[in-house]
This record gives structure tokens, sequence and C-alpha cells, in this order.
């Protein structure tokens, strides 16, 4: 694990085309060790792209991204060993039981099966999951939170040094979001860096130290919560949010919708 | 870890998700998890009891045992293969479990690859466990039978898993992403529909042979693969005609070139295919495009002019049409369940063109006239469910007092997708290959059966589309009972209706049919009007 000033995740002009249609463009920016960085940006920003690209699930068009100093591109393995990933789809194989599914996960970054159903155990109380759930019932008949619970308790198993989030907290009841807030900050702390993409921007302003907004695949605004919103004087991150990004426009629009049809 | 261990894992997971399938929306929460290896042992013990029917060839000559073994071989597992392989090859969840994990793509497609040959082997192996004793044992039969056999069943095994996985690299190879998705379940679609038609024809194609003397359509009979294998049999433990040494060749010949094929030549273009299917964002419509959606869709345009607007009067009954047709053509789980199980009813008229003359042609008909009630009632069950099916609460959180215009819009999709066709089809077959419109009117008792039985679902508002999860359990239970209540007294209607026919009261009998059906129909119509919602359980 490098220093504190260390970039720990680095993306260099990355750009990511379908078709003729820019997703992701020519996005530069870096993370150090043990950061929390939100990252922002309305519908269709880029955001789960560009978090596909850095976990290796999407090639970019053109630029670089590395994590850990290893190259995405020509280093695949080696960086995804160091990256855990919770994706916005919470898709896991529905047709294995949580704790198969954990297993065949731990077993996939070599973890031994003695260590794996330890640290699942730890994840369970953490999480105050059943084991007998987790035994006895495939992943498709779980609720949303618990399969979260499982899709996050995957993404952590094998201790990587970055963890990215995209809408990590979907699903989760009040009480497991508290929890789940405390422990990225813990993570944090103990040197993970963690990137952390989410529209719920109250949570973002209390927990990250840094946040990054894009928006049409470009970087929009990039340093500290609150002293962006001190410089724009926007009042909260949510304000900041709106500016930027066309939000007043859209209030507007739907105050007038709702004295046109529903008076 | 080393590649080994990857290996090893990956293969434990996708043979768990092979035996256990894609998903498990819609289970019911209690639902018991079975080990993988109980699963196996089931399938296997049914494979090895359905090639038990074997054993009634005990004394037909090598060519015909195999020929049939190897149909059904064919049958069973490219069937299994082929619906499991789209998910298995191609599951687009699976980059997000995945393809972020320290995990090679080429490690993805080779242990998928293992999975689906070994199962195949197994599938095939217990099937033939009947026809190895008889080929050895039998009047005809050979020492040499079980291991020429095992080795032909092996080579199709291989031919097996290699067409399906050719099929879906060809698709990616010559097609963009934009289509992949849709292109995939098609194929799908069509290799079961091939393997289904393939399978059945033979065994009927066979009916008409004793010996190699295969006068009779043979050159259908040799493009078909079973017999390839069959020639394979004959070549090493049967009569070693040049004729058998030649299919043997062609199938050692056909097995090595689709294998070269799919995991040689294009075993690259995997990691591109899973790539390609994470690409979610649409490219812009063309302005052909966009002038088509603005003119909306022809089938609304057709529901917008008559006939079908007279007969889709009702606006619910309109919407639940268009909602059932949408599925039936657009929805990945809804097509690899319906198509695919309805395959079987097109060999009646696949039976009218392969037969000439002669009594085979009567009663083909009078099936083909059951068959379309038979089907409609089928595709009515299979419609009724869907991994969306929580998405109907919509129905019951609408204005409507129940169900009978959603169940009887599904019941009209059903007729429009399904029976009409097949009636033309079966009507062409005969005007084409027989030239006696006269026994057409043999199709009129399963053309009057077919909206009696389309409305026995319906009566009790049990026919709502897409409303139920895709479980088994008692509701499973009576739906099969149900239909196989429907099944034999379509059979006695076939049975009646050619008896009759040849007695020459078929004018009295369709008479009284009509008669009947239509007093059938309105208590139905009635009935369905007065049912409400049904109970969630």
């Amino acid at each position: 694990m490098g220093s504190q000033s260390d970039p720990v995740i680095v993306l260099d002009r990355l750009t990511k085309r379908f078709g003729s249609q820019v997703a992701v463009d020519a996005l530069s920016f870096s993370v150090p060790s043990g950061q929390i960085v939100g990252f922002l940006g309305p519908n269709g920003a880029g955001k789960t792209t560009t978090l596909r690209m850095l976990t290796g699930i999407l090639q970019p068009t053109t630029g670089t991204a590395r994590v850990c100093g290893l190259d995405l591109q020509s280093d695949a393995l080696e960086s995804k060993r160091r990256i855990g990933f919770v994706p916005e789809s919470g898709a896991v194989f529905e047709s294995l039981t949580g704790l198969e599914y954990l297993e065949m996960v731990a077993a996939l970054y070599g973890i031994p099966a003695k260590a794996a159903r330890e640290r699942i155990e730890q994840f369970i109380a953490f999480f105050d999951l059943s084991f007998d759930t987790l035994v006895s019932k495939l992943l498709g008949a779980y609720s949303k939170g618990m399969r979260r619970k499982v899709v996050i308790t995957a993404a952590l198993l094998h201790n990587p040094a970055v963890v990215l989030f995209d809408e990590p907290l979907d699903g989760l009841d009040a009480n497991a979001a508290v929890g789940f807030k405390t422990l990225i900050q813990t993570l944090a702390r103990e040197g993970k860096t963690i990137l952390y993409s989410s529209h719920i921007l109250d949570v973002v302003e209390r927990v990250c130290d840094r946040v990054i907004i894009i928006d049409k695949g470009r970087l929009l605004l990039d340093g500290a919560p609150e002293e962006l919103v001190a410089t724009h004087q926007a009042g909260t991150l949510e304000n900041l949010f709106t500016q930027l990004t066309g939000g007043a426009e859209l209030q507007r629009r739907a105050e007038d919708f709702a004295k046109t049809f529903l008076p | 870890m080393n590649a080994a261990d990857t290996n090893r894992v990956l293969h434990r997971l996708f043979l768990t998700l092979f035996f256990r399938g894609r998903s498990s929306r819609g289970l019911k929460k209690q639902t018991p998890v079975v080990s993988i290896a109980t699963k196996l042992r089931v399938i296997l013990i049914l494979y090895a009891a359905l090639g038990l029917s074997v054993a009634v060839l005990w004394r037909q000559s090598i060519f015909v045992l195999s020929s049939y073994l190897h149909a059904l071989t064919f049958m069973f597992v490219g069937m299994s293969i082929a619906t499991s392989a789209g998910e298995m090859l191609f599951n687009d969840e699976e980059a997000d479990i995945l393809l972020h994990r320290p995990v090679p793509e080429r490690a993805l497609l080779w242990t998928k690859v293992s999975v689906l040959l070994r199962v195949s082997l197994w599938l095939a192996v217990a099937f033939n466990l009947t026809g190895f004793v008889v080929g050895t044992i039998s009047p005809q039969g050979s020492v040499w039978f079980p291991v020429a056999h095992a080795a032909s069943t092996s080579l199709e095994a291989l031919f097996c898993a290699g067409m399906t996985v050719l099929a879906y690299e060809l698709c990616l190879r010559w097609l963009g992403r934009e289509r992949l998705e849709g292109l995939l379940t098609t194929v799908q679609v069509i290799l079961s529909v091939s393997i289904v038609l393939g399978s059945q024809i033979l065994p009927r194609l066979m009916s008409n042979l004793t010996q190699m003397h295969l006068d009779l359509h043979g050159w259908l009979l040799y493009v078909l693969p079973p017999a390839w294998f069959a020639g394979f049999d004959d070549a090493w433990a049967g009569t070693h005609t040049t004729l058998s040494l030649a299919l043997a060749a062609v199938s050692v010949v056909a097995t090595g070139v689709v294998m070269w094929l799919a995991f040689g030549v294009l075993a690259d273009d995997y990691g591109t295919g899973l790539q390609l299917m994470n690409e979610a964002a649409p490219r812009p419509r063309s302005l052909a495009g966009r002038a088509r959606l603005a003119g909306g869709r022809t089938l609304d345009k057709l529901v917008a002019l008559p006939p079908l607007s007279w007969w889709l009067r009702d606006p619910v009954e309109r919407a639940s049409f268009l909602l059932s047709l949408a599925y039936l053509t657009r929805d990945r789980d809804c097509k690899l369940r319906v198509y695919p199980g309805l395959a079987p009813y097109l060999i009646a008229p696949a039976g009218i063109f392969l037969h000439r003359g002669g009594v085979d042609v009567t009663y083909f008909l009078a099936f083909a006239g059951s068959f379309l009630a038979q089907g409609t009632m089928l595709l009515l069950h299979m419609l009724r469910v869907s991994q969306d099916w929580a998405a109907t609460d919509v129905f019951r959180l609408a204005p409507i007092a129940g169900p009978a215009p959603l169940c009887n819009g599904a019941r009209k999709a059903t007729l429009v997708l399904f029976a009409v066709p097949l009636a033309v089809v079966a009507a062409v077959a005969v005007w084409l290959d027989h030239g006696d419109p006269g026994r057409l009117v043999l199709l009129l008792p399963g053309v009057i059966a077919m909206p009696v039985i389309s409305w026995i679902p319906c009566r009790k508002g049990l026919a709502v589309p897409l409303s139920s999860p895709p479980t088994g359990g008692p509701r499973a239970a009576r739906s099969g009972l149900s239909y196989m209540g429907i099944m034999l007294g379509t059979l006695v209607l076939v049975f009646a209706s050619v008896m009759v026919w040849q007695a020459g009261w078929l004018g009295w009998f369709l008479a009284v049919e009509l008669v009947v059906a239509v007093i059938l129909v309105m208590l139905m119509r009635w009935q369905a009007q007065a049912a409400r919602w049904p109970v969630i359980d």
C-alpha cells in the first residue's frame, strides 16, 4: 500500500464511445490511497460506464486507467485482484444459495475455504444476516436488501485495496445503511480507496472527502464538498449539483407540469 | 490462484447453473434447495427410462435400431444443450458478476464448453443404456455394437454441443451487438424447433423402412445428422455397406469440422461477444426507423383496421391482445418456452408432405385439426407464465371488474399467432401435395373444437397473460392434468371424425359438433364474464 498521497486510481483521458455516441469523454482524474470520493452526475452522465471501465467489464475506446499502478488492459487480472465492485444491478447467480455464491467468489480470488468461511461469517454477523437462510435458500428468493448485503460482502471478501460502489444503498434499510456508511469510513481509515457513485447527495456530502461531478461524460467539478459548496455559494451539495447539471430547469418544468396536468 | 483452481471453481459453478437453471426468480420462497447430484441422478434415471422404448425394435437391423437411438439422442441431448446454451454462453448479467473478477475470458468459454460436453455425454449414455444391450443380444445384433455405438454417441454429443456453440459464435461474428440479444434468442428457438422436428420426422420416415433399401425419400434421411451416426454403427457393427461407410465418414468429418470451427477458429470471438453484451447504449435510430416509430408499429395499424378492429372492440381485450403478441414476438424467456413447446404440432403438416396418399394422410389431416385445438390451449397455458408476472399487478389495480377481457385478448392472440397459420399451412400442404381439397373437411372437427377448448382456461379467469411465475407445484400439475384430458378428448375426436368420414356421415357429425360447440362456448363465455380475480397464492 502506498502513502496517503500516492494515486491509487488514475484515469488519463479515458473515453468510451458506443457507435457515434460518446458516453465518457476524455475523463481524467486521480484518487490517492485512503480517500472516499463521491462520483456524481445526472442520469446518463457516464458514471456507470466509467466504473465498468475501471473494473475491466468494458474496454475503453481510448485513454488509459491504472489501479494500484497496474494498467487495466495490460495487467487485467492483477488489477482485478485489487478491486472490489458493487454493481448497481446487484446481479447474482440466483440459482445458487447465498453461501454457495460467496464461497464461489472467494475461490475465484484464491481465498482458502476455511479463511473464506471465517470472513463470510464476519460479514454475516455485521450485516445481521441469517446463516440458515444463506445456506438453505437460493438467492432468487432473497429480499432486495438481503441480496444487496450479499453483493457487498462478495465485493469485500478478498480485502481489496480499491472498492467501487455503484448505488450501494439501493434496497438497504435505514439501519443497514447507517452501518454501511460507518463501514466505508472505517475501510478508508485502513487505507482503502473508495469511489462511491450515488444519487443520494446528503449521504455523499457526509461521507466523502471529495466529490467529482461529471455530465455528458465530461468532468465538471472536482474538490472537497464543503469547499465546492462554499466557492459556489450553493448552501448544500444538492443545490450545487442542480445548478451544475440543469436541475433548476427540471424543477421549473416539474412545477409547470404539475400546474397544467394536476391542478 | 492458478489456472487449474479457477477452472475447477468455474466448472462447479456452471454445472450447478446448468442443472438449477438460469434463475430462480418467481420460485416459492420455501422451495428447498436440491443438490445438483440429486438432480443429476433423477435426470439420468429419467433418460435411462426413456431409453427403454428401444426394446420394441428388438428384431430390427442395426441401422434401424441405431437411427432410432440417434434420432432421440439428438432430440433429448440437443434440446437440453440448445435451451441452456444461450443463457450459459451469453448471460447478460454475467459481466456484473464475473467479468470484474480475476477470471480470464477464455477460461470462461472453456469451462462452459466443458460442462456442455460433459453433460451431453452423460445424458446420451443414460438414454442409450438399453440400446447397448439390445444392439448386442438382438437377432441382428453384434458384439461390436456397444463399442461402435459408444463411439458414435460420443461423436453425436460432440456434434450437438459444437453446433450449438458454433451457431452462437457465427451470430457474433456476422452481426453487431445491436441485434445480438434478439438474434441469439431466434437462433436458440430455431435450434430447438429444428431438433424437435428433425428427430420426430426421422422415426416416421423409418416406419416405412425394414432394411437398408431406402428408396422412399432416402435423400431426406441422409441429410439428417442422426442417419450419419447410425451409418457409423452400421459400418462398424452391421452390414458394412458402401452406403453405411459413406455415412460414417460424413459423421466423423462433420463432427471434426464443427469442433474445429466452434472451439478453434471462432473461440477468440467469445471475449468480444461478452463485452458486446454489455455495451448497452443503443445506436441512434436511422431516419427511416424514427419515421416508422412515429407512424406506429405495423401491428398497431393492423389492429386499428377491419377485421381485427371489429373483433377487438373492447379496449381491454385489445390491450391484452397486443401485450400477448408483444411477448410472443419479443420476450426471450417467452419465446424460448413457447416455440420449442409448439414445435411438435408442426409434425402433422410435415407428415402430409412426407406421405403420399393412403389412410395416413386422412389421419394426419384429422390430427392437424385436433392439434389446432390442443396447441391453442397449450399456448394459452404457456403465455400465462412469465418472469415479469409481478408486473401484472397493474391489471388488478386497473378498474376492471374481472379477468375475462384479459383472458379473451390472450385467447385471440393465440388464435391469430398459432391456430390460423397452422390451419393455413395444413390446407396448403394438402392442396399442393395431393390436390384433393375435399379431404380438407377433416380439419373441421378440430377447427370447431378450437374455440371451445381455448375458452376452457378462460372460464375461471385463469388465462390472464404473463400472470404466473415460472414455477412447478400443484398449479402446474393441475394444468398438466387438464392438458392430458384435452389430449385424450381430441384423440377421441380424431378417430370418431375419421370413422364417420369413412362412413359418409361427416356432415351430420359436424352439424352436431357445431351446435354443441356453440352452446359450450356461450356457457363458458358467460362463466368467464362472471369470474372475479383469482386469489393470489
